[in-house]
């Protein structure tokens, strides 16, 4: 996120899209509700009904897979109507002629032909935002996992910077993680591209650093993501995996495809909480302590970095994570892993990470709040980022063209399939469906389907449903509501026995490489 | 009034099995339970939490154990509901009682800032009590408000909730392991926004007798709901109806659990 | 005889609530929010509320496991790692570093997020370490 949370609450305006807000991310939900009751106005463009849009002042649904072509309607829009900030594209930013040139033709009536949007529906979505003193943009992964993913998040932040909403309090582009430390995970090096805080591995100097810091060579070859290590695992090209705190076989796409893959493998370990539906398959599984019986720190999605305290001892003999890889390392004889506690590993990260630079437990104790970059001891840290200028100096505008999904429906496969979370359970499941209160709530997969699709399909009384796309199938429940468009259906991915991933396609972003979960095409029938 | 609380609980932690109050630590406050030789400098009095429970707890987890606590005007008498609920016994508790500041008073619009010491066999109070505050001025205005506008204002205030559980969570005088806000009979489960108003007015329902006015739910409400506000109006309603005041007389037993017969009903309101 | 309240990060979603587990001689019995946090300022959604229920669930894996003629079975440390630590070293040295891949997590903390993507790239050798962000 460019922004912190509670700025959400004086933002003007808060456009919303591809993020069912007040689920999955319940206190920026009620957040963006206060806003709105200090007198911001709210847009969400979502193919679904949400909490969020129930109380927004204009609710948009767009055909899944159709948002570079609706955002760029909003440019258009704004455009044309004289309301772009001149000033700040002249001083902030440059490529805006590409943008000018990219978004022309889209306007509102053939974004309506392509999304569904009704025109004026788009134009008054555009002069709401572009009109509003501080706009705030949010979205989640219903942006990101797309084929178009990047084309879609660049396009989001080609909106605020036509409107100058950037680098000020309650303004910005913020993507919302999902989970408690992906922002952290992804900070701290866990990507194949680059070391911890976003240095590239490709970098002869960053490289150097690390080599010189670890006492060792490193590999400075781009590596492989997880859909690829998976993809490869089915080839033979990789032998092993070492999987900690991941669940990829409920998590992944087209988990069918993924899990006759990782069976190939020689070798897979598993560190986990619980035997998971991938520590099932592993050769070894090694039982990790939970958020509750170690310290250390996690990263919320606003760069806010916080201290984790332990209120119990690990459970049985369970270990923390962080010590069963570095009784692990010296097991393989490697220097470098003698750590005391996460105290100490947090003093090597500020060492060697610029944007971390000034942490240390002590100073993130008695509740100091401290946001990223926060670059040394003194630094106050970064509520809000790009406040003068961008970190590459120049914004840059990226004219984009809508591209269609890479599935479409046809007449086997007609309904679109989008899935997601829900407030009663997180991400696989392995924690939330082991607590009584939130399987009370929800304790079964379901699908969303609207009246008439349901209709067509014959569906009354007993509503079990077979779903299938081209990859798989699963038999669940529906729930026959109009808070889904017609020819959508939607579920939640959180059941490993009714898994939405064992339909979903595989197809990814070429930059991000994230898979497309947001669109594929599927069939549903009684059974 | 700080350190002469600290005092008293170090004096009385000598004969007690320990004092629940709010603990500050680099981590933050919480409550805690403090033990002989535990360090009293780390006993703090803000934010508020509802300690009742935690008394309730512990007193059902260590039979035998006598406790003491350190509690305002709204935790004594969400501590005297609990007592006629069976949830919490007066002999093995002791009581630090403290008197709210005026400011305080306000924020929570609260008639009773100073704990009502008298039902307890064992208490002291620290700090002068101050005169209670008046009422939130939002009572009064929904007075005015027609039936229609009425059910819209709690339509659109309902319609934030995220069914968190919270407010019943937090607050000091719900126990039950079976809550009737979890039957799918009465609500159903796994949809949000919860049901209207089923969700909600069971939850009032089961307030009427029992809200003692702490105002916790609201803090612990992520919505910004003005729970308290429908609490309000439904205390009045009862108070008016049979005289009844939750929180405020340990020798009347909660209304529902009395017969008609018995029960103190002004015959004319009744009406 | 003991209660106390540990403050902590709330295990779900990326708000990052910090929320207080209430622990009575070692189990940890509930919940209570943060009053003093600038997030949840006192709340907290249900998942929230609900953080400590899986922690002591008896599906907790307690012992290392290792697979033996198709089933798993209950191992030492010792004897885990000792196997890990083996046979990550042979595929290593017979495939090249690339052929190991890791996953970090998004659930793991900084700090061993940090240690593993250095135990992949200082240890086995490989940059192929990646998690579940994009999923
Ligand atoms: S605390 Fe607020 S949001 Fe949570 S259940 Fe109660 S009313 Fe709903
Ligand atoms: S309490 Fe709810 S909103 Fe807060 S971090 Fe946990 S899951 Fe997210």
């Amino acid at each position: 996120m460019t922004n912190s949370i509670p700025e959400f609450e004086d933002a003007k305006c808060v456009l919303i899209t591809g993020s069912n807000t007040s689920e999955a991310h319940p206190m920026i939900g009620t957040r963006i509700m206060r806003a709105k009751e200090k007198g911001a106005q709210v847009i969400v463009v979502d193919p679904r009904t949400t909490q969020m849009s129930m109380m927004a002042d204009l609710h948009l649904k767009q055909q899944p897979g159709t948002d570079v072509a609706w955002l760029n309607g909003v440019m258009q829009v704004i455009i044309s109507e004289g309301l772009a900030d001149q000033e700040f594209i002249k001083e902030r930013t440059e490529g805006y002629e590409d943008l000018e040139a990219a978004v022309e033709k889209y306007t509102p009536e053939y974004v309506e032909e392509i999304s569904g949007i009704p025109a004026e529906q788009l134009r008054q979505a555009a002069k709401m935002y572009a009109e509003a003193e501080r706009a705030s943009i949010v979205y989640a992964m219903g942006i990101t996992q797309h084929t178009s993913g990047v084309d879609n998040v660049l396009s989001c932040a080609n909106l605020a910077m036509l409107t100058g909403n950037v680098g000020r309090p309650s303004t910005g582009v913020n993507p919302l993680r999902g989970q408690n430390n992906v922002q952290g995970a992804c900070d701290l090096g866990g990507l194949p591209n680059v070391y911890p805080g976003y240095q590239s591995v490709a970098d002869p100097e960053v490289n150097h650093k690390f080599e010189e810091a670890w006492e060792t060579e490193l590999p400075d070859e781009v590596g492989l993501t997880v859909v690829e290590m998976v993809e490869l695992a089915g080839t033979g090209e990789v032998k092993a995996m070492y999987v900690m705190g991941e669940n990829p076989l409920v998590a992944d796409a087209d988990i069918n495809h993924a899990r006759e893959s990782m069976k190939n493998l020689d070798f897979l370990v598993v560190q986990d909480l619980f035997l998971s539906e991938t520590a099932e398959i592993a050769d070894v599984v090694l039982p990790a302590a939970s958020y509750a019986e170690k310290s250390g720190t996690f990263t919320a999605t606003d760069r806010r970095v916080q201290l984790v305290h332990p209120a119990i001892d690990p459970v049985g003999e369970s270990k923390p994570d962080w010590e069963i890889i570095q009784l692990l390392a010296e097991k393989m004889d490697a220097p470098g892993f003698d750590f005391a506690s996460p105290e100490e590993i947090m003093d090597e990260i500020a060492a060697l990470t610029p944007i971390y630079g000034g942490f240390s437990h002590k100073r993130l104790s008695n509740g100091n709040v401290l946001h990223w970059p926060c670059l040394s001891e003194d630094h106050p840290g970064t509520p809000y980022l790009h406040k003068g200028t961008f970190s590459r100096g120049l914004g840059k505008f990226h004219g984009i063209d809508f591209t269609e999904p890479a599935e479409s429906t046809d007449e086997t496969y007609p309904l679109i399939l989008t899935t997601g979370r829900i407030m009663f359970h997180f991400h696989t499941g392995t924690m939330s469906r082991r607590s009584e209160k939130l399987n009370q709530e929800v304790s079964e997969a379901y699908v969303e389907m609207h009246p008439k699709d349901a209709e067509q399909i014959g569906l009354n009384g007993e509503k079990k449903v077979k779903v299938s796309s081209r990859r798989g199938e699963i038999k669940l429940a529906a729930r026959v509501t109009d808070r889904i468009k017609p020819g959508v259906v939607f579920i939640p991915f959180h059941f490993a026995e009714a898994a939405a991933n064992a339909l979903t396609n595989s197809a990814f972003d070429p930059i991000a490489k994230i898979p497309e979960y947001k669109v594929c095409a599927v069939r549903v029938e009684a059974v | 009034m700080i350190q002469e609380i600290r005092d008293l609980v170090s004096e009385k932690l000598k004969k007690l099995d320990g004092v629940v109050a709010l603990r500050k630590t680099d981590q933050g406050t919480a409550p805690t339970l403090f033990q002989e030789g535990d360090d009293v400098s780390q006993l703090v009095l803000e934010p508020r939490y509802p300690v009742a429970k935690t008394v309730s707890k512990l007193q059902k987890r260590f039979k035998d154990a006598k406790f003491g606590v350190v509690a305002r005007g709204c935790d004594t008498r969400a501590l005297v509901e609990m007592v006629k609920r069976h949830q919490i016994d007066p002999d093995r508790l002791y009581i630090v009682g403290m008197a709210c500041s005026e400011e305080q008073a306000e924020t929570c619009y609260c008639a009773e800032p100073a704990p009502d010491l008298d039902p307890w066999p064992e208490a002291d109070l620290v700090g002068d009590p101050v005169p209670g505050a008046p009422p939130n001025p939002m009572v009064a205005e929904y007075e005015n408000l027609s039936r229609e506008e009425r059910w819209d204002f709690w339509n659109q205030q309902f319609t934030k909730c995220i069914k968190c559980y919270g407010c019943r969570d937090i607050c000091p005088v719900c126990f039950c392991d079976a809550c009737s806000l979890e039957d799918p009979l009465w609500v159903e489960p796994g949809l949000l926004v919860p049901d209207f108003p089923m969700y909600h007015l069971i939850k009032a329902m089961h307030m009427t007798t029992r809200c003692v006015a702490c105002r916790q739910c609201e803090t612990a409400c992520p919505a910004g709901i003005p729970l308290t506000v429908l609490y309000d109006l439904i205390r009045k309603d009862v108070g008016n109806l049979i005289g009844y005041i939750p929180g405020a007389d340990a020798d009347s037993g909660p209304p529902l659990s009395l017969t008609l017969a018995d029960a103190p009903i002004d015959s004319e309101l009744a009406k | 005889m003991d209660y106390s309240n540990t403050q902590t990060i709330c295990p779900f979603c990326g708000c990052g609530c910090a929320l207080n587990l209430e622990v009575v001689d070692g189990e940890i019995v509930g919940v209570l929010p943060a009053n003093d946090h600038p997030v949840g300022r006192g709340s907290l959604c249900i998942k929230g509320w609900n953080a400590h229920s899986f922690v002591q669930h008896e599906d907790r894996l307690k012992t290392p496991l290792i697979r033996e003629d198709g089933d798993l079975r209950e191992a030492s440390w010792e004897e885990a790692l000792e196997l890990v630590a083996d046979k990550l070293g042979s595929i290593k040295s017979e495939h090249g570093p690339d052929a190991v891949g890791v996953l970090a997590s998004a659930k793991c903390t900084n700090e061993e997020n940090y240690l593993l993507q250095k135990f992949s790239r200082a240890v086995i050798g490989t940059n192929n370490v990646d998690h579940c962000a994009r999923l």
